[in-house]
């Protein structure tokens, strides 16, 4: 990603999804499925790398009860997600949300291995 | 036209040698002052590519400290954050036996030291990869000391990172100063202690130490801090144990019989008293855990080996509280709605 990354303003939750908003007017939304789904903790990275287990990852992220999340700034760089069901390990750097918000792959098409990047 | 053994003749080739001598000397001198140029150039530049820089130290050996390295190391990892760790230990460096490394060699090329890769892709920067042999000791004086950890920091292709966790060898000596006074943007130290009064005074130290280095505390770690002993009575019956100090444990086992008492093997909140004491933050505390001794012989760390075990808990409570210390004075001013 070579592009500059606008500042991030406002995070709104809603009911099932989140609306971004970016300094310069950008106003993006995420569905908490594809956020969850993004998870970059070493437990559910992996689970991303090959089709049948990102599908199944999908399955089980979709069958989670729709809530809101806690969300924690962390440190100037990301943010944590704490989710009242399944993994609330991941943290996301703003860069990821970026991608995310652009529907990009935030790994950039790489495959998880032992958590190399 | 002078003669062969005319002394101005070898006057001047000695006026031609020396001043061929005198340059030389300088073009030392200007490629030594264009290295270390370079050298500070480099330390700016990954200074900029690595977000966050941790120090952890403690006053005494043997309180685990490279155990703390590697696990807030890998516990961050466990985020999805790119972590690494420099092992400054240069007499006794074990952080890469700790992570699965042992044996293995750096790669360079062009000049820049590439890390090995760890557990959870944590790279990893240790002396011990440039010994031929684990029972060589490295006996180097200050300056040579010195200008490997320079070189560690500098010439090192660590490319971005969120974490850079340095271990240190034990004491207040010249290394954390060395790195310090190289490495730009320090976010702070982890000080490490184990609850007895020895280590905790050699702790107070490096917490004082801290305040001659100017940079911050980020918290007390206390390891070692209990051991929690699981059993089986009957179910529903109280249990005793007599623990050290003459002191009685108590405890009620469950509908099933198991019970679990923790001995403070050493003593209680030793850690936490010093942080109070000194107003700096308490991290938590990690538990005496014979597995991390087994994972760090087989290089199979504990937070890999059982990513959910009491340890990697302990650890990620740590890695929480020490992530709310790092919070820049740039604030992203985001509203949560």
């Amino acid at each position: 990603m070579t592009e500059e990354m606008p500042k991030l303003k406002r995070f709104e939750r809603r009911e099932t999804d989140v609306v971004l908003a970016y300094v310069g007017g950008d106003e993006f939304t995420i569905t908490y499925d594809d956020l969850r789904h993004a998870c970059p903790c070493a437990k559910c990275s992996p689970l991303r790398n090959v089709d049948d287990t990102s599908k199944s990852l999908r399955r089980q992220v979709e069958a989670f009860p729709k809530e809101k999340p806690q969300v924690r700034i962390v440190g100037n760089y990301a943010l944590g997600f704490e989710w009242n069901t399944g993994c609330s390990s991941g943290i996301y750097r703003f860069e990821r949300i970026w991608d995310l918000a652009n529907r990009r792959d935030p790994d950039n098409g790489r495959p998880y291995v032992h958590g190399a990047w | 036209m002078p003669m062969a053994d005319s002394p101005v003749t070898k006057h001047g080739a000695n006026s031609e040698d020396e001043a061929t001598e005198a340059s030389v000397q300088e073009q030392k001198q200007m490629e030594q002052a264009y290295a270390q140029m370079k050298r500070k150039m480099s330390m700016a530049e990954i200074g900029r590519m690595i977000k966050h820089k941790v120090m952890v130290l403690s006053g005494k050996g043997g309180v685990g400290k490279s155990t703390v390295s590697t696990g807030l190391a890998l516990s961050l990892a466990q985020q999805g954050l790119k972590v690494g760790i420099l092992d400054i230990d240069i007499t006794g460096p074990n952080v890469p036996k700790m992570m699965g490394l042992e044996g293995r060699r750096l790669h360079v090329e062009a000049g820049r030291i590439h890390p090995a890769q760890g557990h959870l892709g944590v790279k990893v920067i240790s002396m011990a990869f440039l010994l031929d042999n684990e029972d060589t000791p490295v006996v180097w004086r200050g300056p040579i000391k010195l200008g490997a950890i320079q070189q560690f920091i500098a010439d090192v292709e660590w490319g971005n990172l969120d974490y850079l966790i340095i271990d240190f060898p034990p004491g207040t000596s010249d290394e954390p100063l060395t790195v310090a006074q190289s490495l730009p943007d320090i976010d702070g130290m982890v000080i490490v202690t184990t609850p007895q009064d020895v280590a905790l005074l050699d702790s107070r130290k490096s917490i004082t130490f801290s305040e001659s280095l100017k940079v911050p505390v980020l918290g007390v770690v206390e390891n070692m801090s209990g051991y929690t002993i699981n059993g089986k009575s009957a179910p529903n019956s109280d249990v005793q144990i007599d623990g050290p100090a003459g002191k009685t444990l108590k405890t009620t086992a469950d509908d099933q019989g198991n019970f679990a008492i923790t001995i403070d093997i050493f003593k209680e909140g030793g850690g936490e008293s010093t942080a109070e004491e000194f107003g700096v933050p308490f991290l938590g505390k990690l538990p005496f855990d014979p597995g991390f001794v087994r994972g760090g012989d087989d290089g199979v760390h504990r937070i890999v080996s059982e990513p959910e075990g009491p340890s990697a808990i302990a650890f990620a409570k740590i890695v929480a509280a020490l992530q709310e210390q790092i919070t820049d004075s740039d604030e992203p001013g985001l509203e949560i709605i």
